[in-house]
């Protein structure tokens, strides 16, 4: 699982940046184009939920999901092992 | 399936202010409702007036947004019409304690099936921050300019004397709690009554000393006293300390109640 900010609902609280145990919300610097500073991820792949929940089968942890007031946080399905194909260019 | 299914995606952003707690409120109470495995048709959320009364709008099922005050009023109704029904309601304390402070307690002397879910922000936050009945002592508002000097209602102490079947009190801070609260709310037969304090940074914050989101949620954080340890505190004859408000789950009995599903 990978874990994502919807830039579209995010209000740039900062909420996220105080309850992650993990700190993988910092408070962002660039403003998108609302106006608002959404926060950076730092190596969300530590994420409780990103790494477990599959095997789990369930939702783990999601307290920042919780929290955010304005319902941007979610988690989407990757799959990081996907085997790419390397077009090799003489 | 999550809490997130709930929601009505059209609708969101929601109006709520940056920082709002009413939305976090919302979360928890959705993810209880899910686990419920209830059927959407069979879901009704009421709500009066306020900002944390426009939460049902934003929510899939069918909802009443009523008049100030008289969410829990519209409550009774629906669930005497249809005790099939589940109930749940969104109020805020302006809401729910001052002009519809006689529907509450009759709600509870009742003991009518429902869940009201009051986001407490010790003020009226959507007509600008007024005072309200649950504003602290020596808190600032437009009508307390000077500081409040009345003593605030305790929703939770009210709903248990008026015979609530459940009452518990959490935070904007506990989620996972507020959760589990909402839940066994929801399980339980008659009236339960659980309160979220929240942040309102807009009319409250502002006024009191919490410039950022955070310092309020580090508010609500430190300042909440668990009632178990309330409990030992009191037996050991020590004093409570009394800028601390008591979370966690303060009443759970069987009075008898009306309008449970048959
Ligand atoms: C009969 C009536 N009186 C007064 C109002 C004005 N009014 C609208 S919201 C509100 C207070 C809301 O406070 P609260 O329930 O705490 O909600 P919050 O906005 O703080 O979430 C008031 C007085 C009204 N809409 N209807
Ligand atoms: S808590 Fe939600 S709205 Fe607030 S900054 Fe984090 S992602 Fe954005
Ligand atoms: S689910 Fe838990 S560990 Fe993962 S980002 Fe959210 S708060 Fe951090
Ligand atoms: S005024 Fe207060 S309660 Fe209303 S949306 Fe803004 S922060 Fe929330
Ligand atoms: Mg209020």
């Amino acid at each position: 699982m990978k874990l994502v900010i919807d830039e579209n609902r995010c209000k740039g609280c900062n909420l996220c940046t105080k309850v992650c145990p993990y700190h993988i919300f910092r408070e962002g610097k660039k403003l998108n184009r609302k106006g608002i500073a959404v926060p950076e991820l730092d190596r969300p792949e530590r994420c409780t939920n990103c790494r477990l929940r599959n095997l789990y089968g369930r939702q783990l942890c999601g307290v920042c999901q919780l929290t955010c007031p304005d319902q941007a946080i979610h988690w989407i399905d990757e799959e990081p092992y996907e085997p790419h194909k390397v077009a090799i260019e003489y | 399936m999550s809490f997130e299914d709930w929601y009505r995606a059209d609708r969101l952003p929601h109006i709520f202010c940056a920082g709002c707690g009413n939305g976090t409120i919302i979360n928890c109470t959705l993810a209880a409702v899910e686990q419920m495995n209830w059927k959407r048709e069979e879901t009704v959320f009421v709500s009066g007036i306020g900002c944390s009364s426009r939460a049902p709008g934003y929510i899939l099922t069918d909802s009443l947004h009523t008049t100030h005050g008289r969410a829990i009023a519209f409550a009774t109704g629906v669930k005497m019409a249809n005790p099939d029904l589940h109930v749940v309601v969104f109020t805020g304390d302006g809401d729910l304690a001052a002009i519809g402070g006689n529907h509450f307690i009759h709600g509870c002397r009742r003991n009518i099936d429902l869940t009201v879910v009051c986001m407490n922000n010790q003020i009226y936050g959507m007509t600008g921050g007024q005072g309200s009945p649950t504003t602290p002592k020596g808190a600032l508002s437009t009508t307390t300019p000077y500081g409040c000097a009345e003593t605030p209602f305790d929703l939770c102490d009210l709903a248990i004397a008026a015979g609530a079947n459940y009452v518990s009190r959490w935070t904007s801070y506990h989620v996972k709690e507020l959760e589990k609260a909402v839940k066994v709310g929801l399980e339980t037969p008659g009236f339960s009554f659980i309160e979220a304090l929240v942040q309102c940074p807009t009319a409250f914050g502002r006024r009191n000393k919490f410039r950022q989101v955070a310092d309020h949620i580090e508010f609500l954080k430190t300042h909440s006293l668990l009632r178990a340890k309330r409990d030992r505190l009191l037996e050991k004859g020590e004093p409570v300390p009394e800028d601390m408000f008591v979370v966690g789950e303060l009443m759970r009995r069987n009075r008898p109640a009306i309008g449970v599903k048959p």
